[in-house]
């Protein structure tokens, strides 16, 4: 095989597998970066590439059309000359031959191959999952199926609340469905965000008819021919007609496996994006790499993360300078209220609350050894922009300022005179 | 409706002209030629790297601006209360053909 060099290409296409998000983002950037060879795009989905984000928000509304919104232009693929193959899926990677072994039975050489194939809804297990009226969401197809089946009226369980299931109930009781959530943890969103923000959300559910069941652990989805109800541990049987199981994601790292690429609950890259082939890179929700920030093995699931690896590895393909490394970032909108995050929180973060939750617009911040390490806004953007620059400066916080919402969060570094500017800031990325 | 033609200035104060087609966003039709617009939140006010820079005279005749895009423009490098928009919130209209857009500096 010849020697891979940045920015040069030995006359065989960078195959790109998967058209999610981040695989998209990884053509338009090789593109905007002026890669001129081949560029051949395995799109699994038929439909032109869409947007998530979407599927569980504004597509779900009552009287919202049907149509995606995509992500880019049919047109786009033709004028930037990408090759897009609609419905075919990368079988095999031969790492050997460097080639992919597609669904249609056909083999295609690579230069280089970026692995996008993204994650899938985590499948329920207990018996009767597989029930007719049992949903899952990730697909536009999946979003469609819940819609038609969110009639009013109808009983809807949801099974876990993160944030899909959440900004599926709120769709649902907008709809004039009755929601029940079930959640295993003592509150919504434990893994993303503190107490305060869980509690206002919870309200939030609760003033819009949703119904909270916690500490429900599902053993069974029961019907004659479809769901009619979910069973928990402690026997309680909760009637439905529509159950969605929204319990976290999988990472489709299968065809990386075996290709015999290293991988743990996600595929291994580095900060560049490439795996433990260097012919091969991985980019999106499939991959699992070291923070940045502070070393912790992570794999994240946003679009934020989907679109800074695109471009790191396009940048890499083409031998160029990546963008600085930006701080994770995601957003949920539930009843119209959007939260918005920055950076990832530890569960033993310092938590600091700016504002009253009881108003309906705050914002909480995390610190970590006194620095700024996250921060949730709630129906507000005024902390969104500082906090993300103040966490990638490892700035010290003053907790008793930052307490003050009057005060602009940069106006909340210590003001004490024997501290350096070493000291107030250390560079996390 | 036909096209309309912009003239973009980039952040090393390169300008060039290109169309803008009617079902665009004024996001859509700088990032999909290709000008290095992040848009990392796919147009929905959330993320502020589609953020440009418009004159007064043309910033005028826009509608008002949502309470989010004010929240992220004022904490965005070299915003102008006069001038700042995220191009993401603004949609195909002919009155805008033929104005000249700067994009913002990176953060
Ligand atoms: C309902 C919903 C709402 C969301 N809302 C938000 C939000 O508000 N904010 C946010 O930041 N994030 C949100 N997310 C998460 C976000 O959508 C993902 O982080 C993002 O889509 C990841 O992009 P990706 O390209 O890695 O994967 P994906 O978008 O999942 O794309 C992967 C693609 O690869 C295809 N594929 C898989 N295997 C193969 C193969 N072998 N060959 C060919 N193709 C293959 C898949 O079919 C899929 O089309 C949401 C996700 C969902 C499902
Ligand atoms: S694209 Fe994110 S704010 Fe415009």
């Amino acid at each position: 095989m010849p020697d891979l060099q940045p920015g040069i290409n030995n006359g065989q296409p960078v195959i790109i597998v998967g058209a999610g998000h981040s695989g998209v983002a990884v053509a338009a950037g090789l593109r905007t970066r002026g890669w001129v060879g081949g560029i051949l795009l395995l799109d699994g989905e038929k439909e032109t590439p869409y947007e998530r984000p979407p599927l569980s928000k504004e597509l779900l509304k009552s009287g919202a059309p049907d149509e995606s919104t995509v992500l880019r232009k049919e047109k786009f693929y033709q004028d930037k000359r990408i090759e897009r193959l609609a419905g075919i899926t990368a079988e095999a990677i031969d790492r050997q031959s460097r080639t992919v072994v597609l669904s249609d039975g056909s083999r295609r050489g690579y230069d280089r191959l970026v692995v996008a194939t993204g994650s899938r809804a985590r499948p329920l297990t207990v018996p009767g999952s597989g029930l007719p009226g049992v949903h899952a969401l990730r697909t536009r197809e999946d979003a469609l199926d819940l819609k038609r089946a969110l009639v009013a009226g109808t009983r809807v369980a949801i099974i876990g609340a993160g944030y899909i299931g959440l900004e599926v109930a709120a769709a649902a009781a907008a709809r004039g469905c009755k929601v029940t959530v079930l959640e295993l943890q003592d509150r919504v969103m434990s893994r993303v965000t503190s107490e305060p923000v869980s509690r206002f959300f919870e309200q939030l559910h609760e003033q819009n008819g949703i119904r909270f069941v916690f500490g429900a652990a599902v053993t069974a989805i029961e019907g004659q021919r479809r769901a009619e109800r979910v069973v928990t541990a402690d026997g309680t049987v909760h009637p439905a007609d529509v159950v969605l199981a929204g319990i976290g994601v999988l990472p489709n790292q299968e065809v990386a496996t075996e290709a015999g690429l290293e991988c743990r609950d996600g595929i291994l890259v580095d900060g560049e994006g490439r795996t433990s082939d260097s012919a091969i890179y991985a980019t999106g929700d499939v991959t699992r790499f070291a923070s940045p920030v502070d070393g912790t093995s992570q794999r994240l699931e946003c679009i934020q993360n989907a679109q800074a690896q695109a471009d790191r590895v396009a940048a890499h393909i083409t031998g160029q300078q990546p963008a600085e490394p930006e701080i994770p970032w995601f957003w949920t909108v539930q009843h119209g209220v959007r939260l918005q995050t920055a950076g990832v929180r530890h569960p033993d973060d310092d938590v600091i609350v700016r504002g009253t939750p009881a108003v309906g617009k705050f914002a909480v911040i995390y610190l970590r050894d006194g620095r700024l390490a996250a921060v949730d806004t709630v129906a507000g953007l005024a902390d969104f922009r500082p906090a993300k620059k103040l966490i990638a400066a490892g700035a010290l916080i003053d907790p008793a300022l930052a307490a003050d919402p009057r005060i602009p969060l940069t106006d909340t570094i210590p003001n004490d005179p024997s501290l350096t500017d070493a000291d107030l800031v250390s560079a996390r990325i | 409706m036909s096209n309309n033609k912009l003239t973009v200035v980039d952040r090393e104060g390169k300008s060039r002209d290109l169309e803008w087609e009617p079902d665009q966003t004024l996001m859509e039709a700088l990032r999909d030629n290709d000008l290095p617009v992040l848009a990392s939140c796919g147009g929905t006010a959330s993320c502020a790297t589609c953020h440009v820079f418009l004159a007064d005279e043309v910033f005028d005749t826009l509608g008002e601006r949502s309470e989010d895009e004010i929240e992220l423009l004022v904490e965005a490098e070299g915003y102008r209360e006069c001038g700042s928009r995220l191009s993401c919130q603004l949609d195909f209209t002919k009155d805008l053909d033929g104005v000249t857009v700067t994009l913002a500096p990176e953060e």
